[in-house]
């Protein structure tokens, strides 16, 4: 007697489980669904500030987001693990065989930074660094010491790159026309992580997304890591016009009017596996397409151009 | 000669208080360190809310979409281990002849099992989760979860039902028993080694990062159904620890804490258990 | 209960028993044919041979060398092992033969807690004090520089996770030393450490490697807390200050690109699929070794 309602009550759980397995839909006429999204760190804000917003509207939608670079994301668009993959670089030829339908949402770039404790850092902001200089430091390793990057000194440069698959390193990586397994450095795991590393250590060098450097509230550099300037033309110093890291707006403003070179700027994606399958996932990229640009400044990213966003709302159709 | 023999031996003796000291002293300087840094991130909102504005980033908020994500990965995973090892320690013991073929291929394949390293359960999940289509969720963060801790149960219960003496049986074969009713009786005899079982298994369970790492996903939110994917403590600390953000990192501490206190209260009540209840034995 | 209801009670919980049982050797076998078949792609393509002993890892190129993180992986196990081994032993011995009974069950208990700690947690604590330890205060002692995530801090972590492993198979095999032995070298004479060297450890050989060897596997194939504190870079360590990037970070960290280059999940599984060797291999040997001193006493 006792065993049979046990084995009843067993059923029941059983059923009350799996049976939630699919969420039911709770009002017949308002979007309903879930959108799982994963991938680049650098789309990781915006797309949380995205999701919050079209929730208010939606509120039956439920979104759920996860960080772990570029690569997570397109492993797990393609294998149908999620519905949105985020993807801060370029797809690759074999990457659209498989089915990979990008949708351009926003701009944003990687900056070389070192730590606010760094012992040259107002010359390195006064004369900034060229770009042979980086690849140097980043790709061959040839340089191996702050006098290699125009100081006097022979303390050791300390590199640090991404130990996950990221958009953003590849991106540094295409900078130099490389990719992201020539990069050198110590290998940290995530956005964040990288920054983190360089912050700790005052003879560090690291590359991150803007978003990651400067404060979403002050728009300043305040979270220990300071971008480098690029010394554009390589005269050796940092002109007026090109000293624009000083706020996130400015650096925003840069990449936008071209100055700051693509890359290391690039396009952000959201991609999906072949066409949007569900109504949510569509209402969302569109959403994001049309009304969700106009968060993309205050964020502290790059508003699309109208051709690219019109092509992605060609898409959808 | 006498002097030189004291004096050797008296030599180890030190050595290995010393070694004894690092050991314990080393549990001591971890828990402390946990200790420490988790109780000054420590506040009731930590506990009780998600977090706000998404984990990697976000300012306010908390760890519950952890902590209960991890807590239902456990009891998911521990029920369905209990369902496949129940029986198949029961055949081994008590259906199969003593030292039959299948008892011992399958006494070793539970040895084989057990010393499988958790990234490999959490590689072949990920094959398994892709080939059926499944999403990265809730319920494919327990199936890995359960095949890690399907031998560790199995082990776990085999030496208890082992230790039963065979005069038990001999006494309910004599009365007519069944081989299921002798099992029934076994198993209660062996409740309180089932107990400890269920106790390591669940904090295996639940502090295990990289079965669930390619497998349950992550969000920011407490999943409602199976279909979803869900934040654990282990990815909780790893994913927050390591960014610049102070709040963010104040989070992995204080889920290192949670996780440490959780997994304490489990290794000690296993021990009070298998004390405690072991006076049925005969 | 009608007797013939109980009997079919009987067959049928036989049967699904049966089924059960066999479901789980099937599942080893699954485990071990799944990486193999996830393997092959990569195996066809280059000889086992230059993967194992190749370093350039460069997937855009179709280069998987594998060596490195074997090397790795060695590296971070050796460390751990000559840590650990030492210690435990020691202490192994301090606890099961000079200790009071009292202390011995306090020391237990309290080393067995050690063994419940979730590796992550071993990791945040690698983190927070090996790292900064190794970084600014023992590595400038050494070498020019060293961030502190190195071989070495990988060592110390695992080691300290293997010390409970260890240090309960050692108490096992010294419990069946029998006491007579020890009590005959006392009683001609001996001091306790001389009994201690003599009969107890001589006669704990197999029992030492089989306790070493499981320490190995556990060592080679904890994943987390070593990722946390290594350092990531692949390369062949010039010193204990070097960054190293063992087999299971490997997985864990690229797991995430496995679909934009084709021979990358295939090249993944196959680490997978050498971990599972290997430990398979050591597990057997020590499981081995434990059984005949079982079969022994």
């Amino acid at each position: 007697m006792k065993k049979s309602i046990l084995i009843a009550g067993f059923l029941a759980l059983g059923w009350v489980t799996f049976s939630s397995y699919k969420p039911s839909p709770t009002r017949p006429d308002q979007l309903s669904g879930t959108i799982s999204i994963s991938g680049a760190f650098a789309l990781y804000p915006i797309t949380v500030k995205w999701a919050e917003e079209f929730r208010k509207i939606h509120p039956d939608v439920k979104i759920d987001i996860s960080a772990g670079g570029a690569g997570k994301g397109i492993t797990d668009v393609l294998s149908n693990i999620t519905d949105i993959g985020l993807v801060s670089r370029n797809l690759t030829p074999e990457e659209t065989k498989k089915g990979a339908n990008p949708f351009a949402v926003t701009k944003d770039a990687v900056v070389p930074v070192i730590s606010a404790s760094n012992p040259y850092l107002k010359d390195l902001l006064a004369k900034g660094i060229k770009k042979n200089a980086l690849n140097d430091i980043f790709i061959t390793g040839d340089a191996r010491v702050w006098a290699q990057a125009g100081e006097k000194s022979n303390a050791p440069i300390h590199v640090y790159t991404r130990s996950d698959a990221a958009g953003a390193a590849e991106t540094w990586a295409n900078y130099f026309g490389k990719k992201q397994e020539d990069l050198q450095g110590v290998a940290v795991y995530g956005d964040p992580g990288l920054a983190q590393a360089v912050k700790k250590d005052p003879l560090g060098i690291g590359f991150n997304n803007i978003v990651y450097v400067y404060d979403q509230n002050t728009k300043q550099a305040t979270n220990g890591v300071i971008p480098i300037p690029i010394d554009l033309n390589n005269n050796g110093k940092i002109d007026p016009d090109e000293n624009f890291y000083g706020t996130i707006d400015q650096i925003v403003a840069a990449i936008t009017s071209g100055k700051y070179p693509s890359p290391p700027a690039r396009d952000l994606y959201f991609v999906t596996k072949g066409a949007p399958k569900t109504e949510a996932v569509k209402e969302f990229i569109k959403y994001v397409l049309t009304d969700g640009q106009k968060f993309i400044p205050e964020q502290g990213y790059i508003t699309l151009s109208p051709a690219k966003i019109n092509a992605g709302l060609n898409k959808l159709k | 000669m006498q002097l030189r023999r004291k004096i050797e031996s008296a030599f180890f003796k030190s050595l290995m208080i010393v070694a004894t000291l690092i050991i314990a002293g080393s549990l001591i300087m971890i828990l402390w360190t946990i200790a420490s840094k988790g109780m000054q991130s420590l506040t009731w909102d930590i506990i009780s809310k998600v977090p706000e504005g998404g984990y990697y980033i976000g300012k306010g908020g908390g760890i519950l979409n952890a902590i209960i994500g991890s807590v239902y990965i456990s009891i998911g995973a521990t029920l369905l281990g209990l369902l496949i090892s129940i029986p198949v320690v029961l055949y081994v013991n008590i259906y199969a002849k003593r030292n039959s073929w299948i008892a011992n291929i399958t006494r070793l394949t539970f040895d084989v099992l057990f010393g499988i390293p958790s990234i490999v359960y959490g590689a072949f999940g990920f094959t398994i989760m892709v080939y059926f289509g499944l999403r990265a969720s809730l319920l494919a963060g327990i199936i890995t979860v359960t095949l890690l801790v399907i031998p560790i149960l199995a082990r776990a219960m085999d030496e208890v039902i082992r230790l039963a003496p065979t005069e038990l049986s001999d006494a309910t074969y004599a009365l007519g028993a069944t081989r299921w009713e002798t099992s029934l009786i076994f198993l209660r005899q062996a409740i309180p080694g089932i107990i400890t079982a269920i106790l390591l298994s669940f904090g295996r369970a639940i502090g295990d990062a990289a079965t669930v790492l390619f497998t349950a996903g992550y969000t920011d939110s407490i999943p409602t159904s199976l279909g979803q994917p869900t934040a654990t403590l282990p990815l909780a600390i790893f994913f927050q620890l390591s960014s610049p953000i102070e709040e963010v990192q104040n989070r992995a501490y204080a889920a290192a804490l949670i996780l440490t206190f959780i997994v304490l209260i489990i290794s000690l009540s296993a021990k009070y258990f298998s004390k405690k209840l072991s006076k049925h034995k005969i | 209960m009608s007797y013939k209801a109980r009997l079919i009670k009987d067959r049928i919980s036989a049967n699904l028993f049966l089924v059960l049982s066999l479901f789980s050797i099937l599942t080893v076998v699954l485990i071990g044919y799944g990486l193999y078949y996830k393997s092959a792609p990569i195996l066809g393509d280059s000889s086992l041979w230059h993967l194992l002993s190749s370093t350039e890892w460069k997937p855009f190129k179709n280069e998987f060398g594998f060596f490195s993180y074997i090397v790795g992986s060695l590296a971070v196990t050796i460390i751990a092992i000559v840590i650990a081994l030492p210690l435990s032993l020691l202490a192994a011995i301090y606890i099961a033969e000079y200790a009071p009974y009292r202390l011995r069950q306090i020391l237990v208990p309290l080393i067995d807690l050690l063994s419940g700690i979730p590796p992550v947690v071993y990791g945040v604590w690698g983190v927070l004090v090996i790292v900064p330890y190794i970084g600014d205060h023992l590595a400038p002692h050494f070498v020019d520089y060293s961030s502190g995530y190195c071989a070495l801090a990988g060592g110390v972590v695992l080691a300290v996770m293997v010390f409970p492993l260890i240090i309960s198979i050692l108490l096992e095999v010294f419990d069946t030393v029998p006491n007579e032995l020890k009590d005959a070298s006392l009683s001609l004479g001996a001091t306790q450490w001389e009994t201690t060297r003599k009969v107890v450890l001589k006669k704990s050989i197999p029992g030492i490697i089989a306790a070493t060897v499981l320490g190995i596997s556990r060592a080679i194939g904890e994943t987390l807390a070593v990722l946390m504190v290594c350092g990531n870079l692949p390369m062949i360590p010039h010193s204990l200050f070097d960054s190293v990037y063992p087999l299971p970070a490997l997985i864990a960290n690229n797991y995430g690109d496995m679909m934009s280059i084709p021979m990358y999940e295939s090249a993944l599984m196959l680490s997978a699929l050498i971990l599972f060797v290997i430990i398979f291999i050591f597990n057997a040997i020590s499981r081995l070794i434990l059984y005949r001193i079982e079969n022994r006493s």
